[in-house]
């Protein structure tokens, strides 16, 4: 309202005789009426006021304005035509009016007419980017997407300048799903400044969600690319396109290129090697890892590359092992070790040598079973570091691997040295845990349960499960002498597992059993020992292992897992798929309530061929 | 509709059958449903117990329908010949307010939805997923095409038939809108309409007919109102500029033609093109002081099992209190509830209604407020909901409740 009466006012006091009639005081009260009776939707009352308002001054362009749209509002559009008609004849310049008559058309109905009407407009001044700028905003209006891109396309081949409504055209473009052509125009906007690319992805990103349409865009950005291998931009959009296609090998040629043109010094192309490597694109990213190292071997992205490439290649492994494909992991291991033998010998004095060394000795303990290298490396580590974050880590597998060479004494001073040393976080609880365990390997479990009861107060703690775990174990277990032998020989059958002695373990285990039947421990020993039966491939003895604890133990709490662990030997290492389900089904009959029976369904329903 | 319903006679029992509890003791009530549906595909009749230990279904027991029950997970007792027959006896028993209907074949299931994956979840969808229940979608283009005769059910649950895309107008620039509005454009030019609210109301039309020639029909959230919107404006544009570029009909209201309508009448429609909410059918949410997910429920209306058997299935449950939950369209108002339509549920002290089901011609219509049972309130963008979590939701049996409606009809459609 305010806006309008400044309009009239400076219609009143500013506007030229030539173009308007004075406009009286009455007239103003009679046109605020009118403009009430509008917001009150009393258009039967304000409609007439309109028309004598406008009658008796009609150069007012606030009163033909209010008047048009009244008629719009009821959609009296035959009359709002012949007023802009009406309108037109006296302007000088009608475009403005044609393009308005057009759209009233169209709310009438009348398309064709609608489109004539448009169409003349640009047939008056067909060299005037403005005039078709205006045809193309009244078909935004009426959502004519399709007509605005004919009209502005038009308008371009006309004017002969192929760079106009770039951006009006691209955004037309991706509204009616037409990427690739709104990705050529945006082509040609970095064509004449790269520095819009990020304008360029900014718009483009509301419309990457439909992968058809995000790969119909890839053509012409490599055509563009071709055409002109120096714009970095278009190689940038190019990338951007294919990591969202997760076309990595793709991607990473356009890096590549980008790398060697900008003289990155290999800085991008490690930042792709992670992206890829996020994606799970390993051999791309082991590619670009290797091409920073190779082509900038004295770039500061060099160090971090050859780490990056470890720790890829260890992440790498963990999939393959996950997916129990036990060589192609070790393998992976092994290349992920000789990165960091390599990294050794490239950059001895850089900051990641402790990490990096850690990991080497990490690896050589838990997965190549080189304990001897294993000390090595961590004591120097430990001997070279003091203080550092890798020297803990490694001083914590120094104990872990005393453990595994049965030097219990030795663990235990160097997991109470770390306790000491750091009191909290992480390594510090692992420590606390580690120290429980050996008093339990030792036949200590007074000191091993106070160690565990205290450890569990801290429910935030990581390994609070596993000191409730050995804590529960040991109140269960203890008796029926005052040695507690049954509990005294499960906890050595635990050592002799880590120690990877297992053989010796299901011999303890089978000793155990023999001796202690009723003992509450039995079912406990029974399971591990099908579990290591499992581990050491002897799949039969571990089937019949695993399924005599539900018959002898029918109260079990391991009597569901048992039937689960066989069902799953029977599906994964014998192929019995038969049996598999049989199996499961038995975990589902015997044990509705188990916590594993969606596991069991589900197990059931993969191998009858159904999808989940 | 009574006398199209094979309300069943005592049947041979066979030596053994297989009772599937629906009261507290299931332990899957949802995926029974889906487990009812798949015997059915195999040619197993059921019987479903009204009013029986929250409405169990029995089936003639065979190593097959065991070890499906055992697979899905729910749990079931196997009944001797003679406890089958107390159990029969006792649920047809004049003194007990139960009864036994039959279902025989299993209903082909149409869900009216986009192809166009929207933010938000569809109750249905997820409903008839977790048990199990194969349905085909449909939009438009099929419903116009004459589809719909293919089908014995149809579901809408978060639609618009007022073109108003939902007026979800504070998310037009964000890009599903902006294909959802497209793609709703492009189908309503090839189906020869100038307009997405003159082919939305087309639609309508089409389904209010199939009902008429006696099809399910069962919607949610705003599903329910903008249908019977869409039938009573038929004609007259309600719909503000926002979403199609021209004002109203200056008429609007006084065109509204309610006798075209299923369930409601003498409402107004909302033409705020801003405001998220489309007419006053619906009440809206609780009062503040009751928008609480602890103390918002409904009760669900008890009917005699034998003498109305239809709003005895639907209501179907082993619990008579449900939890209540906030749609677009949440519940309905009860002044624009037409006369002859039969109130399932309500919302307690309050003049509103949740859940309501009508005849129109040979067909049936159920609508049900609210959008998703288990998520007291969905936003737009959410994860949709685990129906894993929620096996024995009540709120969700309801819905289920009507895709084993049309399996014990016995009349062939006149489709």
């Amino acid at each position: 309202m305010r806006l309008v009466l400044t309009l009239l006012f400076f219609a009143v006091c500013v506007a030229p005789p030539a173009l308007a009639q004075d406009v009286d005081n009455s007239e103003v009260e009679r046109f605020q009426l009118a403009e009430s009776l509008l917001q009150a939707g009393q258009f039967d009352r304000a409609i007439p006021m309109l028309e004598d308002l406008l009658a008796s001054s009609p150069g007012t362009h606030v009163f033909y304005e209010r008047l048009r749209q009244a008629y719009e509002e009821v959609k009296r559009y035959d009359e709002a035509i012949a007023l802009v008609e009406r309108q037109m004849a006296r302007a000088t310049s009608p475009e403005v009016f044609l393009v308005e008559k057009g759209r009233l058309q169209f709310l009438a109905g009348l398309e064709s007419e609608a489109r004539s009407t448009w169409e003349s407009v640009v047939a008056r001044q067909p060299s005037s980017p403005s005039v078709y700028l205006m045809v193309y905003r009244s078909l935004l209006q009426v959502r004519l997407f399709d007509v605005a891109i004919e009209i502005l396309e038009s308008g371009r081949e006309r004017i002969g300048n192929p760079d106009l409504f770039r951006t009006d055209l691209a955004q037309l473009y991706a509204l009616t799903s037409q990427l690739d052509k709104a990705v050529s125009e945006y082509l040609g906007l970095l064509a004449s400044n790269p520095g819009q690319l990020s304008f360029v992805k900014s718009r483009l990103g509301p419309y990457m969600t439909d992968s058809s349409a995000i790969a119909s865009a890839v053509p012409p950005v490599e055509s563009a690319v071709a055409r002109d291998p120096l714009n970095r931009s278009y190689r940038e959009l190019l990338t951007m396109l294919y990591v969202e296609l997760e076309r990595y090998e793709d991607a990473y040629q356009v890096v590549q290129a980008v790398d060697r043109l900008e003289k990155e010094e290999g800085s991008m192309l490690f930042a792709f090697a992670q992206t890829a490597a996020d994606g799970g694109a390993w051999n791309v990213a082991v590619n670009a890892f290797e091409e920073v190292l190779k082509r900038y071997p004295a770039s500061p992205a060099s160090p971090d590359a050859l780490r990056g490439l470890g720790m890829m290649q260890e992440k790498w492994a963990q999939q393959f092992a996950a997916g129990m494909e036990p060589d192609s992991s070790q393998a992976h291991y092994s290349a992920a070790l000789a990165t960091y033998e390599r990294f050794m010998i490239d950059f001895p004095q850089h900051a990641h040598v402790p990490d990096v060394l850690t990991r080497m000795g990490r690896l050589q303990q838990d997965v190549l079973g080189d304990l001897e290298s294993a000390e090595r490396i961590l004591s120097e580590v430990t001997a070279r570091y003091p203080g550092t974050r890798p020297a803990d880590e490694a001083a914590f597998a120094l104990g872990q691997l005393a453990i595994m060479t049965d030097r219990l004494t030795d663990a235990r001073i160097r997991f109470t040295r770390i306790v000491t040393r750091l009191r909290t976080g992480d390594l510090a609880d692992a420590s606390r845990l580690e120290l429980a365990r050996l008093h339990f390997y030792q036949g200590q479990f007074d000191a091993a349960l106070q160690l565990a009861e205290a450890m569990q107060e801290n429910s935030f703690s990581d390994v609070s499960n596993d000191a409730i775990g050995l804590k529960v174990l040991i109140n269960e277990s203890k008796g029926p002498d005052s040695l507690h032998t049954a509990l005294r020989r499960y906890a050595r059958s635990q050592l002799e597992i880590r120690q990877q002695n297992k053989e010796q373990a299901v011999l303890t285990l089978n000793f155990l059993i023999d001796e202690f039947g009723d003992h509450p421990i039995v079912d406990d020993a029974r399971f591990l020992r099908a579990s290591v039966l499992a581990d050491l491939g002897r799949v039969a003895d571990a089937t019949q292992a695993y399924l005599e604890i539900p018959l002898m133990h029918p109260m079990s709490f391991f009597g569901d897992r048992s039937i689960f662990h066989a069902a799953t030997l029977a599906r994964d290492q014998e192929g019995d798929q038969e049996r598999a389900i049989e199996l499961f089904e038995r975990l589902l009959s015997e044990y509705p309530r188990s916590l594993l029976v969606q596991d069991a369904r589900t197990a059931i329903r993969l191998l009858r061929g159904e999808q989940v | 509709m009574v006398a199209v319903l094979v309300m069943a006679a005592p049947k041979a029992l066979t030596a053994q059958d297989l009772l599937v509890p629906m009261d507290n003791s299931q332990t899957d009530h949802l995926k029974a449903y889906g487990l009812v549906y798949w015997s059915l595909e195999r040619s197993v009749e059921v019987d479903w117990l009204l009013n029986y230990r929250g409405g169990s279904f029995l089936m003639p027991r065979t190593g097959e329908v065991e070890s499906e029950l055992r697979v899905r997970g729910i749990s079931y007792e196997a009944l001797s010949a003679s406890a089958a027959a107390q159990v029969m006896a006792e649920v047809q028993s004049e003194d007990a307010n139960t009864s036994v209907v039959r279902l025989e074949k299993p209903p082909e299931i149409a869900v009216y939805a986009p192809d166009q994956t929207l933010p938000w979840d569809d109750a249905v969808l997820l409903a008839l997923t977790y048990a199990e229940v194969p349905y085909e979608m449909i939009y438009d283009e099929e419903v116009l095409a004459g589809d719909l005769g293919r089908y014995d059910w149809l579901h809408l649950h978060h639609e618009d038939f007022t073109g108003q895309f939902g007026k979800f107008f504070n998310y037009r620039s964000t890009a599903w809108y902006i294909e959802q509005q497209r793609e709703a454009e492009l189908a309503a030019r090839r189906a020869g309409f100038r307009k997405v609210p003159d082919m939305k109301a087309a639609v309508a039309q089409e389904i209010k007919a199939y009902v008429g020639e006696g099809g399910f029909l069962f919607a949610m959230c705003s599903g329910t109102d903008t249908f019977d919107i869409a039938l009573a404006a038929s004609g007259t544009d309600i719909v503000p500029s926002e979403y199609d570029n021209d004002p109203i009909d200056p008429d609007a209201l006084g065109q509204l033609d309610f006798s075209r309508t299923l369930a409601f009448e003498n409402f107004r429609p909302i033409f705020n093109a801003r405001e998220y909410e489309h007419s006053d059918i619906d009440s809206g949410p609780p009062p503040p002081q009751l928008r609480n997910p602890a103390v918002d429920y409904f009760t669900l209306f008890e009917f005699s099992a034998k003498y109305d058997p239809v709003p005895t299935m639907l209501t179907q449950n082993h619990v008579a209190t449900v939890k209540g939950f906030i749609g677009q369209t949440t519940n309905f108002r009860k002044s624009v509830i037409k006369p002859n339509v039969v109130i399932l549920a309500e919302a307690p002290g309050r003049d509103e209604v949740r859940y309501l089901n009508g005849t129109f011609g040979q067909g049936t219509f159920t609508f049900y407020g609210g959008h998703d049972p288990e998520d007291y309130q969905h936003f737009v963008g959410e994860e949709p909901t685990d129906l894993s979590l929620h096996k024995h939701s009540p709120g969700y049996r309801l819905i289920l409740n009507n895709i084993l409606f049309p399996a014990a009809k016995k009349k062939k459609q006149k489709t």
